[in-house]
C-alpha cells in the first residue's frame, strides 16, 4: 500500500513535469497547424528550423557571452529568418498544383538543415543556457522544477502573443482570411504572397522560441532532437485537429503529460510507442481532432 | 567488382522500396510508412529463414504478405481522413514499427549460439546466402529477378483497368467518386499492394546485409522511399528506377569524394530538383518527347 502511494506520487509528479514540457510540443504543433491553415500544405522542416534557430543563438553566444534572455531572443529572430528562407526555397516558386513537390522540398530542407547543424557542430551536443535551473518549488511531496516552470511561462506568453496577433491585428485578420478563402481574400486587396511570407516569419519566430525553450528544458541541443520533435509536433497537430490553434495547445499538453506518464510506467525505450498509439486512437475515434464538431465534417 | 555487385544490389532493393511508394502515390496519397513495412518484411523473413529454416522465397512471401496485411490495417482508419493526415499517420506508424523492433527480443539457441532479434543490438547472422553457397553474383541476379518481376507486374497493372482506376483517384477524387469508384477500397488496395512490395524488398535486404537493426528503418529510409517516385515522376515505373540510380549511384556513391559535404548537397539537390522540376525528372511531357524521338511523331503536342 505504502509502495503504491509512493508510485502514485511519482506518477503525478511525472505528469506535472510532462505538462510543463508539453508547451514546447504545443508551440511546434501551432507552427505546423498555422502553415497548414494558410497554405494547405505541410512544412516538414519546421521543427528542424526551430532547433536550428536555437543553434544559431548558441553560435552567437559563442562569439559574445550574452545573458540567457538575450540568447533566447536571438533564437527567436533566427527562427524568423529561417522561416522566411524556407518559404522562399520550398513554397514561393513551386506551383500550387504540385503539393507533392512542395512536401518533398521541405523534406529535403529538413535533411539540409540537419546536415548543416551536424557539419558545424561535428554532431556533438551543445550545452544550452537555462534560467532558474537551481530553483525548486515544493508542494508537500511534489516539486516543480524552476527551469521547466520558466519554459512553461515563456511558452504561454509566446502563445498568448501569437493568439493576439492572429485574432486582434490586421495582419492576423489577413492571415485568417487567406486561410479561409484565398481568392476572396485577394479580391479584398490582401496580398497573398506577402501574407504567406509573413505567416512563415511569424511561425518561424514562434519556432525559434520553441527551439530555445527545448534547449533550456533539455539542457543540451543535439541533432537527435529534430526527428522526435518533428514527429511529435505532427502528432500534436493531428490530435488537435489540422488547422486548429487551441487544439494544438491542448494536444501539446496532452502529449507531454501522456509521454511522461508512460516514461515512468514503461521506461524510456517504449515511451514513444504509446504516444503513437494515442494518435491512432484519435485517428480512429476522432479523426477531426479534439475540437472537431461531431457531425457534418467534410 | 564486388563493389559494383553490391551497388547493383542496393539499387535493386531501393527500386523495390521506391516502387512500393509509387503504387500508393498513384492514388494521390503519400505514405511515410514504407520503411515500417520494409522492416516488417525484413524481420519476419529473416526470422523464418534463421529460426525456422525456411527457403528464402517462401520466407519473403510470408514477410511481404504480413507487411501487406499491416498496410491494410493501417490504411483503413488513416485513409478515411484527408490526404495530409495520412502522411502524419503513416509517419507515426513507421516510427511505431521501428520502436517495436527496438524493444523486440526473440532469441533461441542454435548450435550453441543464440540467434534471433535482440532489441537495440539488432538481428545478426541472417546467413541464408553464405550458408547455401550463393555468390554475390547469384544474389545480384536474384535481386534483379525480383525487381524485374515487380516492375513487370506494375507495368502490366498500369495498362489494365486497375491502373486506370488508381490514376483516376489520384487525378481527381471527386470525379472518380462520381464515376462510381469506391475511393476507400481503391486507396486501401493500393496501400496493401505497396505494403506487400515493401515487405518483399525488406526480405531481400535482411538477407544480403545479414545484420539488421531498428536504426536501418528510420524516417530517413521512409523519406528515400517517397523521394524516388517523386523525383522520378509518376508517369511510369522507369522514372522510379531512374531516380534510384540517380540518388544511390550518383548522389550517394558518386559524391563520396566530397566527404561529409555530400550529405549537405543531398538535401540541397532535392530542394533544387523540386523547384526546377516539380512534376519529377521523367514527367509526362518528357515521356512524350522521348516517345516522339523513337516513333518519329510529336506526342508532346497532344
Amino acid at each position: 500500500m505504502e509502495d503504491f502511494l509512493f508510485d502514485l506520487i511519482d506518477l503525478v509528479q511525472s505528469i506535472a513535469d510532462g505538462l510543463l514540457f508539453g508547451t514546447t510540443y504545443a508551440m511546434i504543433g501551432i507552427g505546423f497547424t498555422l502553415i497548414f491553415g494558410v497554405m494547405d500544405k505541410l512544412n516538414m522542416s519546421y521543427a528542424a528550423a526551430a532547433i536550428a534557430g536555437a543553434y544559431a543563438s548558441v553560435a552567437a553566444f559563442a562569439l559574445v557571452p550574452l545573458p540567457a534572455p538575450v540568447v533566447f531572443f536571438v533564437a527567436a529572430v533566427a527562427g524568423g529568418v529561417f522561416g522566411y528562407v524556407i518559404y522562399l526555397l520550398c513554397f514561393r516558386f513551386i506551383p500550387l498544383a504540385s503539393p507533392l513537390a512542395t512536401l518533398m522540398a521541405t523534406v529535403g530542407m529538413l535533411l539540409l538543415i540537419d546536415e548543416i547543424v551536424v557539419h558545424e557542430t561535428d554532431g556533438m551536443p551543445q550545452p544550452y543556457p537555462a534560467l532558474f535551473d537551481d530553483v525548486m518549488i515544493e508542494f508537500g511531496p511534489f516539486g516543480l522544477r524552476g527551469d521547466l516552470m520558466f519554459v512553461f511561462l515563456v511558452s504561454v506568453v509566446a502563445m498568448g502573443l501569437l493568439l493576439y496577433l492572429i485574432y486582434r491585428t490586421r495582419l492576423g485578420i489577413a492571415t485568417r482570411a487567406v486561410s479561409q478563402q484565398p481568392v476572396a481574400a485577394q479580391l479584398c486587396g490582401i496580398g497573398l504572397e506577402r501574407t504567406n511570407a509573413m505567416t512563415f516569419v511569424i511561425t518561424g519566430v514562434l519556432g525559434g522560441v520553441a527551439g530555445a525553450m527545448i534547449g533550456a528544458a533539455v539542457g543540451v541541443l543535439s541533432p537527435l532532437l529534430t526527428l522526435p520533435f518533428t514527429v511529435k509536433g505532427l502528432i500534436v497537430t493531428v490530435i488537435g485537429g489540422l488547422g486548429s490553434i487551441p487544439g494544438a495547445i491542448v494536444a501539446g499538453l496532452l502529449v507531454g503529460a501522456f509521454e511522461n506518464a508512460f516514461q515512468f510506467l514503461r521506461g524510456v525505450t517504449e515511451r514513444d510507442m504509446y504516444v503513437m498509439l494515442l494518435l491512432f486512437v484519435f485517428l480512429f475515434l476522432r479523426p477531426g481532432g479534439i475540437f472537431s464538431r461531431p457531425a457534418g465534417r467534410d | 567488382m564486388d563493389f559494383y555487385l553490391g551497388l547493383a544490389q542496393i539499387i535493386g532493393v531501393h527500386t523495390i522500396l521506391g516502387l512500393s511508394a509509387y503504387v500508393v502515390m498513384l492514388t494521390g496519397q503519400l505514405s511515410l510508412a514504407q520503411a515500417g513495412f520494409f522492416a516488417i518484411g525484413a524481420y519476419v523473413s529473416g526470422m523464418l529463414t534463421v529460426l525456422a529454416g525456411f527457403h528464402i522465397l517462401p520466407a519473403m512471401l510470408v514477410g511481404g504478405l504480413l507487411a501487406g496485411v499491416m498496410a491494410c490495417i493501417v490504411g483503413f482508419p488513416a485513409l478515411r481522413v484527408k490526404g495530409l493526415m495520412l502522411v502524419i499517420a503513416t509517419l507515426a506508424f513507421g516510427e511505431f514499427v521501428r520502436l517495436f523492433f527496438f524493444n523486440f527480443d526473440y532469441q533461441i539457441s542454435k548450435g550453441g549460439i543464440a540467434v534471433g532479434p535482440l532489441g537495440g543490438e539488432g538481428f545478426r547472422q541472417i546467413r541464408f546466402f553464405p550458408e547455401n553457397g550463393w555468390t554475390s553474383f547469384d544474389v545480384m541476379l536474384f535481386v534483379w529477378g525480383v525487381v524485374i518481376a515487380v516492375m513487370a507486374a506494375l507495368w502490366w497493372m498500369d495498362r489494365s483497368r486497375a491502373g486506370a482506376v488508381l490514376r483516376a483517384v489520384g487525378e481527381d477524387e471527386l470525379a472518380a467518386q462520381s464515376a462510381g469508384i469506391n475511393l476507400t477500397v481503391v486507396k486501401v488496395a493500393a496501400m496493401t499492394a505497396g505494403g506487400f512490395i515493401a515487405g518483399l524488398g525488406g526480405g531481400i535486404y535482411a538477407h544480403y546485409t545479414t545484420h539488421i537493426e531498428h536504426l536501418n528503418f528510420g524516417v530517413i529510409l521512409a523519406t528515400f522511399a517517397i523521394a524516388y517516385p517523386i523525383l522520378g515522376g509518376l508517369s511510369n515505373v522507369f522514372g522510379t528506377l531512374l531516380a534510384v540510380i540517380f540518388i544511390q549511384g550518383v548522389l550517394v556513391e558518386g559524391l563520396r569524394f566530397m566527404g561529409d559535404w555530400r550529405n549537405l548537397l543531398f538535401g540541397a539537390l532535392i530542394v533544387l530538383a523540386m523547384n526546377v522540376r516539380p512534376r519529377g525528372l521523367l514527367d509526362e511531357r518528357s515521356m512524350a518527347l522521348l516517345k516522339g524521338l523513337f516513333t518519329g511523331r510529336d506526342h508532346a503536342r497532344t
